[in-house]
């Protein structure tokens, strides 16, 4: 398909194409006010389009029953993101059962293509993309999503908790 | 190392035998076992734990063979090799038992990878790659042991990834002799363990995390800091003694993060201190001095080092015996070289002095490796002072400060301040000197704080300059620049060649430590642990 039209001896005068345009426009505002309901536009910000929950959109860490992070810090994500906007710093945990974990957990939400395979390579479904998609910051730095972003944030009211669940497993014997 | 003189050569000469290894024709010495004829031949074969740098023990099954004319399979590692042997590991039946002994080393392991600081070098994951690649079959829930054991001040255990190979009990008991580790309980509750009040606490503890073919030992200070596959690895050399032992750093842009030994026969054969380890801190970014510092007039700014040197250097120019140089014996040959030769025959002086820095313990040996002078070139810088004819002694400097024979004194001081136990008190005679100029690589909050007229200068650490370094015993070992850390560092030639007022060749120094990495290949080479 191209869209790249032939100069005409008609399109040399942009004054009709002018008007053909305000024209559609006055059309389409006069329908749109006699059946509002088909209305297609939304009053952004204050309503926002719901995407499918299978949307890949924004980071989310899971959380374990206890509330606490599940991830294990260890960096597969990291290690598979082909953008390399994941920035991890594991420690060791009080609790031996835990043992390593991130003190630190960063996405580069500018810098993030949006791939999904950090999803994919989570060993324990630590990392989900979710369907929130937009954020608007004022600096570069605001798209710097940290752990209590990335996990806590108000929309995920208390964190989305993951299906691998550790105590289960040890039950199991695994 | 000098060849010794066996004169009764002839009748020693060990016997050479043929055989055939995986339908190659080979010779070897008598007495070799055939995993030794595997490994000379640069041929790979499944082990755990054998280990060329401890005795046998045969106990992982791992190393099977077929002999021909034998009609059970034999382990390599206890095997001698005899005259005409022909042996093969690549057949279906040597790959189906080391697959079943993988099973078995697998039955308890808890595959807790993820989180295992080992995955990406580990013995498991890589012998699974080569022969393992099936679904367990075990149905009993796996024996839980012991997690997070401290073990001493640098080891930690997990005994549910051992593999129970013994390599770290023979390292205790045949290397460094102190037999801290023991195999507790039997069968499948058979565990490592220290004994009570008995910490694996010695200098050379951290080579049982390098020989552990699992992530069963692991080291504190590295521990879940770096994924292994982050990291790219420089071939270099300890400056943590004058032993000189043959290391490879671990490093990626952030800095250094681990060193490990490599095999030299002649010097660490395959072994190193757990000192010689943390001779990565003071090359990392934190601990490091990253411009110059000049104080005058009690007013102190941050300049460009080669804009310092240069200054310097103007002010040193033919001054004769009133400046004097205080060495360290941190330096590389080529180096001392450049400085020693500028100073004779540029500025004029005979006022050279050695700093040595433990005069009480400098001669002392651990009977291992560690050596009690902790510089990496005492005896080049020895030799280069003997051929430029420098015997200045300590006490002609502090004669010279107290009379004010000596104004300006100028330092190559240490690059691993952690080792000069009187680097303060030194700071402190050598700044009553009317001008200072101190060169070094890492920060002294006590230097930055003086105030008299003072210039110090950053140096390059020994991972970002190519150089010679002599170990105690004469044997000349060069290293390469691997990697750049502090960008406007300078090493002592090119200061020197500024202070001459030369330019300096237009070269690598911003030749960053690349930034890509290696990507997703597991490209650890085990190597010979
Ligand atoms: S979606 Fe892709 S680019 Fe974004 S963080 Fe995950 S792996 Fe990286
Ligand atoms: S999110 Fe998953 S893959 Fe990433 S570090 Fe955590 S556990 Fe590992
Ligand atoms: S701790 Fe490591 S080296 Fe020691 S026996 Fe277990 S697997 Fe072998
Ligand atoms: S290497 Fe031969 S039995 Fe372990």
């Amino acid at each position: 398909m191209s869209l790249v039209q032939k100069r005409t001896e008609l399109s040399k005068w942009y004054l009709p194409a002018i008007f053909q345009g305000l024209g559609w426009t006055f059309v389409k505002m006069v329908k749109n006010l006699a059946n509002k309901k088909q209305m297609i536009t939304l009053n952004y910000p204050e309503q926002k389009h719901e995407y499918s929950p299978r949307f890949k959109g924004n980071h989310v860490l899971t959380v374990k029953k206890d509330g606490s992070i599940r991830c294990t810090a260890c960096m597969l994500c990291a290690t598979n993101c082909p953008a390399e906007c994941i920035t991890i710093k594991a420690a060791e945990h009080e609790d031996p059962t835990v043992e390593k974990f991130p003190i630190s957990y960063e996405i580069d939400m500018l810098r993030c293509v949006f791939c999904g395979f950090c999803e994919e390579a989570c060993p324990v479904d630590a990392i989900r993309m979710g369907p929130e998609w937009q954020r608007p910051a004022v600096n570069g730095a605001n798209f710097v999503y940290d752990l209590k972003e990335l996990a806590y944030r108000p929309s995920l009211k208390g964190g989305i908790v993951s299906v691998v669940d550790e105590t289960d497993r040890h039950k199991a014997g695994i | 190392m000098p060849e010794s003189n066996n004169t009764a050569a002839p009748a020693t000469e060990p016997k050479m035998l043929k055989m055939t290894i995986n339908g190659k024709e080979v010779e070897v010495k008598e007495g070799t076992s055939i995993i030794e004829a595997y490994s000379q031949h640069g041929m790979s074969i499944a082990h755990y734990c054998w280990h060329p740098g401890l005795s046998v023990a045969g106990v992982c099954r791992l190393c099977m063979v077929e002999i021909e004319g034998n009609p059970r399979l034999q382990i390599a590692c206890n095997t001698a090799v005899t005259d005409g042997m022909k042996v093969n590991n690549e057949s279906e039946k040597v790959k189906d038992a080391v697959k079943w002994g993988l099973d078995f080393h697998l039955i308890n392991h808890p595959l807790d990878c993820p989180i295992c600081d080992q995955a990406g070098e580990c013995g498991l994951q890589d012998q699974y790659m080569a022969y393992g690649k099936y679904t367990p079959e075990m149905a009993e829930k796996k024996v839980k042991k012991h997690k997070v054991v401290d073990l001493g001040p640098r080891v930690v255990l997990d005994s549910e990834r051992c593999i129970l190979c013994s390599r770290c009990v023979r390292f205790t008991d045949e290397v460094s002799k102190t037999n801290e580790l023991g195999i507790f309980n039997r069968g499948d509750r058979a565990e490592i363990g220290t004994f009570e009040g008995k910490p694996l606490d010695n200098n050379y503890s951290l080579n049982t995390v390098d020989i552990c073919p699992v992530g069963a030992l692991t080291s504190k200070d590295f521990r879940f800091r770096q994924r292994v596959w982050f990291l790219k690895e420089h071939n270099s050399i300890c400056t943590g003694c004058s032993t000189g032992c043959n290391t490879r750093v671990f490093y990626n842009k952030e800095g250094l993060f681990r060193i490990k030994p490599r095999y030299n026969k002649d010097i660490n054969g395959y072994w190193m201190t757990d000192t010689g380890r943390d001779a990565y801190k003071f090359v990392n970014k934190e601990a490091r001095l990253l411009d110059a510092r000049v104080v005058s007039n009690g007013r102190g700014e941050w300049i460009a080092p080669k804009l310092a040197a240069r200054k310097a250097g103007e002010a040193l120019k033919g001054a004769g015996k009133s400046v004097a140089l205080v060495v360290t014996g941190q330096y590389m040959n080529e180096e001392y070289e450049a400085l020693l030769s500028y100073f004779k025959n540029e500025v004029g002086t005979d006022r050279v002095f050695h700093w040595i820095n433990n005069p009480e313990t400098f001669d002392s040996f651990d009977g291992l490796l560690a050596r009690g002078d902790k510089n990496p070139n005492t005896k080049g810088l020895l030799a280069e002072m003997a051929k430029q004819g420098f015997t200045a002694q300590w006490r002609e400097l502090a004669e010279g400060l107290q009379t004010g024979a000596i104004k300006t004194v100028v330092v190559a001081g240490p690059e691993n301040q952690a080792v000069f136990p009187d680097l303060k008190a030194k700071i402190m005679e050598l700044s009553k000197a009317s001008k200072l100029v101190w060169l070094q690589a890492g920060k002294n909050d006590q230097l930055e704080a003086l105030t008299g007229d003072v210039t110090l200068i950053p140096l390059k650490t020994y991972v970002e300059k190519t150089g010679t370094y002599v170990n105690y015993a004469g044997i000349a070992q060069k290293v390469h620049k691997g990697l750049t850390v502090v960008p406007n560092a300078l090493s002592l030639v090119e200061v020197v060649a500024l202070m001459k007022g030369e330019e300096l060749p237009a070269d690598d120094t911003y030749n960053q430590v690349g930034l890509g990495r290696v990507h997703n290949e597991f490209t650890m080479v085990r190597g010979t642990l």
